[in-house]
């Protein structure tokens, strides 16, 4: 046993993991699972997973900051918003092109802009983490206060109702998705195309040089790296990517309310990640997909009990299991391994 | 013979103490060169504006007849300078070859050849066994090897070693001595380096500059200053 | 003239008030240099406890008291059983003072529930001083704030304890080998500036309908108020980054709506940081 933990310990933290091709099992297995819902658990289920799944593409935002790069957001919950008035706001126009496009057109390049001023504003000067912080959580504040005092356009506290949207593909004609189906299957396409994509980004330079970045910036800074650009450009990422699961989310909920872009929401974020693995894109995903869910069928039940558990269960993870689930399925994985070998 | 790196009345002032006094210093390309001194000398603010992470007070810098006085530490990475830390700074819990990896990856995209120098710069500090355990665990003498191996591979021509020997036990030193030999002579890098260990530096067959209180002292070849009167009061003296 | 002393007026008052609100989170991210982000928990708790001891029959002033004393307690709980493993990780801190604020606000809504609690003011109505009206109450907070950060800077500044804990912060290494003890330090000050918090959030209390989540509206302003003020200025720091943050957010909501005010001072506070990082005071 002292083995396995010895070689534990002297297992590298960096991107290139010996698990590559157990995350593309678990990831191909959690798709799986996902894609089998609707046609065996239809109805309740099958509405309110694509939301869920929407928190998870938040959540992979936040750990693209946080695993990688180790720079905490409280601030997450105020892209998403962005995308999702976008959205909403899109989809009462009438331009005479599908509105749901126009939406997910702006709402990304927005969140985008707004992720990319803030972060180049404050890392070329060197912000330290804690001070980024504090920047994010004024900024999901502010993003929630403009929701509600622009109220002529956001329509304040009362929300903007938005409808479901339909995909069109020009002269082939259209496909509705008020179908909840259809709408399932069109947000688990996007998740898993999201998912490939960061995966990808992460695993080449971009997502080594944010490892660095958390491991060590001063050396990566006297090796020649502009540091500020690479975290500048990791907040802008995931600022898009959070503005677009808030455009997704608008058209799914019918409903965008200024309070999608709070405090509260950003830290769930920061809760989901802790607890499914801030290290992992899967982990993130996951334990959004997961918390909140339960965090859902929960709060039916037991609401103020369960949330003061999930904080109980915050603390734990921050204390003892830095590495969420998917840390210690990691490790359970790597005891298994040499556990088997060692026979 | 122009100097790869030239110092004019490099000073820098911290609140009232003059850590550095109107420094001229001169650096041949291919010159290996100790900067030896009792603790407070400044040896290590010398290096930091060499390196950029200080800015001088007053006083300019040339790098290959370039003033550099005003650059960043980004940017006098980019063109050949690197440092090693007087503590081992380095990307703990990646692996040796991570490490290395990183110092690469900024000018070298396609696998195969970033594996390839990634591998010479480990061979070269001998390394090569290590390359998959994280930097914290390595022995210290290796960290500080892992360290020298960073900067080989970002192509630094311009080496600053500050302490690269502490901590070091005397076979480690005297392997140290003989590889920053070789990598002058066979590379042609220049190398200046901070240094306490006499020994060391009686093996590196290179000139000593001896800086005191911020100012330099004398500087020549090794046996010279280990005779001159003054370095010896200078370290027994006060 | 007369409008410009009223808004004079208005901006020291909710200045005072701010940094009363603030000075807890001065103490302990200024002195031991935890982010902490369960401050407006603790203002809450504050709030909450004042209104239990008062609907018990507590005098309003006993009540705070006991409020304050009640958060202290807390705090030192919270230093002994999770944060003082931490002090080297300010990111750690950060995150576990976060889940102390959702804990907290948990256990607050369950024991409290979430309905809107008043605390009857101990001097209502307002005050005439010439042409000019104050609100009473707020007007003695003012004064009281003031006096009691006066009072704290006084300890620290000129008695022995707080010069040992001054020399401790300053340089810990050399004060364990002149025998200070670390660890009692960083309770005590940690645990103090638990007790400020809850002793602004019980005088703070009569202002406001009080929720779980009232203290949140102090966290992020108060952090502005420490950084733009200095971090670890506690009593010059304090009052000049009040006036900063609060006197703009008060010339703000003259244009604007209190809304847009806040989110315009996190802005002005944001680029003045981004220009001069040590905040106004640099550090001594």
């Amino acid at each position: 046993m002292s083995q396995i933990s010895l070689s534990l310990r002297r297992r590298s933290a960096g991107v290139d993991r010996r698990f590559f091709a157990g995350e593309t099992t678990a990831a191909a297995a959690l798709f799986l699972i996902l894609a089998a819902v609707p046609p065996i658990i239809a109805g309740y289920p099958t509405y309110i997973l694509p939301q869920y799944m929407l928190f998870g593409v938040l959540a992979m935002s936040l750990s693209l900051l946080w695993g990688f790069a180790g720079i905490v957001s409280f601030g997450q919950a105020a892209f998403f918003s962005v995308g999702a008035y976008a959205m909403g706001l899109m989809m009462h126009q009438d331009y005479g092109f599908n509105p749901a496009y126009a939406g997910i057109l702006i709402a990304i390049p927005a969140a985008t802009l707004l992720a990319a001023v803030t972060g180049y504003f404050l890392f070329s000067a060197g912000a330290r983490a804690t001070y980024f912080v504090l920047v994010t959580l004024a900024l999901s504040i502010s993003a929630e206060q403009v929701a509600v005092s622009q109220s002529g356009i956001t329509g304040g506290w009362n929300g903007l109702f938005v409808d479901r949207m339909e995909l069109t593909f020009g002269p082939l004609g259209a496909v509705s998705l008020t179908d909840d189906a259809r709408m399932f299957y069109f947000v688990l396409v996007i998740v898993i195309c999201v998912y490939l994509l960061m995966r990808r980004l992460t695993t080449g330079k971009f997502g080594k040089v944010l490892v660095g970045i958390r491991e060590n910036e001063n050396r990566l800074t006297a090796l020649g790296y502009d540091v500020a650009f690479y975290k500048t450009l990791a907040f802008a990422l995931s600022g898009g990517v959070a503005g677009l699961a808030g455009a997704l989310y608008a058209t799914h909920a019918n409903f965008v309310s200024p309070s999608l872009g709070g405090v509260l929401f950003s830290t769930q974020a920061v809760v989901w990640v802790a607890i499914g693995g801030r290290g992992s894109l899967l982990g993130a995903l996951a334990g959004g997909i997961v918390v909140s869910s339960l965090t859902n069928y929960l709060s039916a039940v037991i609401p103020d009990y369960w949330q003061l558990a999930l904080g109980f269960i915050f603390i734990v993870v921050i204390v003892f299991f830095k590495r969420g689930l998917a840390g210690l399925l990691e490790s359970a994985f790597e005891a298994l391994r040499h556990w088997r070998t060692a026979r | 013979m122009s100097a790869l790196l030239r110092t004019e009345g490099l000073t820098k002032h911290f609140r009232g103490l003059v850590a550095n006094d109107g420094i001229d210093f001169s650096l041949r390309s291919g010159e290996v060169r100790s900067i030896i001194g009792p603790n407070g000398a400044g040896k290590t603010t010398f290096l930091s504006m060499i390196s950029g992470h200080l800015p001088p007070t007053s006083g300019r810098i040339w790098y290959r007849d370039r003033e550099i006085t005003s650059f960043s530490v980004v940017r006098r990475a980019r063109i050949g300078i690197g440092r090693k830390f007087q503590t081992p700074t380095l990307f703990e819990s990646l692996s040796a070859y991570e490490n290395v990896e990183l110092a690469v990856l900024r000018t070298e995209s396609p696998p195969a050849k970033r594996e390839a120098r990634v591998n010479a710069a480990l061979g070269t500090v001998r390394l090569a066994e290590g390359r998959d355990t994280p930097a914290q665990f390595l022995a210290h003498g290796q960290r500080q090897w892992l360290e020298i191996a960073l900067l080989l591979a970002s192509n630094a021509e311009l080496l600053l070693l500050d302490e690269p020997t502490a901590g070091m036990t005397v076979e480690e030193t005297a392997a140290t001595a003989e590889l920053i030999n070789r990598l002058a002579r066979e590379r042609n890098l220049s190398i200046i380096i901070i240094e306490h260990d006499i020994n060391f530096i009686r093996d590196l067959a290179a000139r000593v500059t001896v800086l005191h209180l911020g100012r330099v002292l004398t500087e020549g070849p090794f046996e010279e200053v280990a005779a001159d009167q003054r370095v010896r009061e200078v370290y027994l003296g006060s | 003239m007369h409008t410009i002393i009223s808004v004079a007026i208005d901006a020291t008052l909710i200045t005072m008030v701010l940094a009363l609100a603030a000075f807890g989170l001065a103490i302990i991210y200024g002195l031991v240099g935890v982010v902490n982000m369960g401050h407006g928990a603790m203002l809450t708790l504050g709030a909450y406890l004042t209104w239990a001891a008062a609907s018990a029959g507590a005098p309003f002033f006993l009540a705070v008291l006991l409020a304050g004393a009640g958060v202290g307690i807390v705090g030192l709980l919270l230093e002994h059983l999770v944060i003082r493993h931490f002090y080297k990780s300010p990111f750690d801190t950060l995150l576990l003072t976060w889940a102390f604020f959702l804990v907290t606000t948990e256990i607050i809504k369950i024991v409290f529930g979430t309905d809107f609690r008043n605390v009857a003011s101990p001097f209502p109505g307002a005050i005439d001083i010439g042409t000019f009206k104050l609100p009473a109450y707020r007007t003695f907070v003012s004064i009281l704030s003031g006096l009691i950060i006066a009072a704290t800077a006084v300890v620290f500044f000129r008695t022995s304890i707080g010069i040992k804990i001054r020399a401790l912060i300053q340089n810990p290494e050399v004060s364990s080998l002149l025998g200070l003890n670390i660890a009692a330090t960083y309770k005590l000050v940690f645990g103090f500036g638990a007790f400020m918090a809850g002793l602004a959030g019980g005088l703070i209390a009569p202002m406001l309908s009080i929720d779980p989540y009232i203290g949140n509206i102090f966290l992020v302003r108060s952090f502005f108020v420490v950084i733009v003020g200095g971090i670890g200025q506690l009593l010059s720091g304090t009052v000049v980054g009040s006036f900063v943050i609060g006197g703009s957010e008060t010339i703000f909501a003259l244009f604007t709506s209190q809304v847009v005010a806040q989110a315009a001072v996190f802005l002005v506070a944001i680029v003045l940081l981004r220009f001069r990082p040590e905040g106004v005071f640099r550090d001594q």
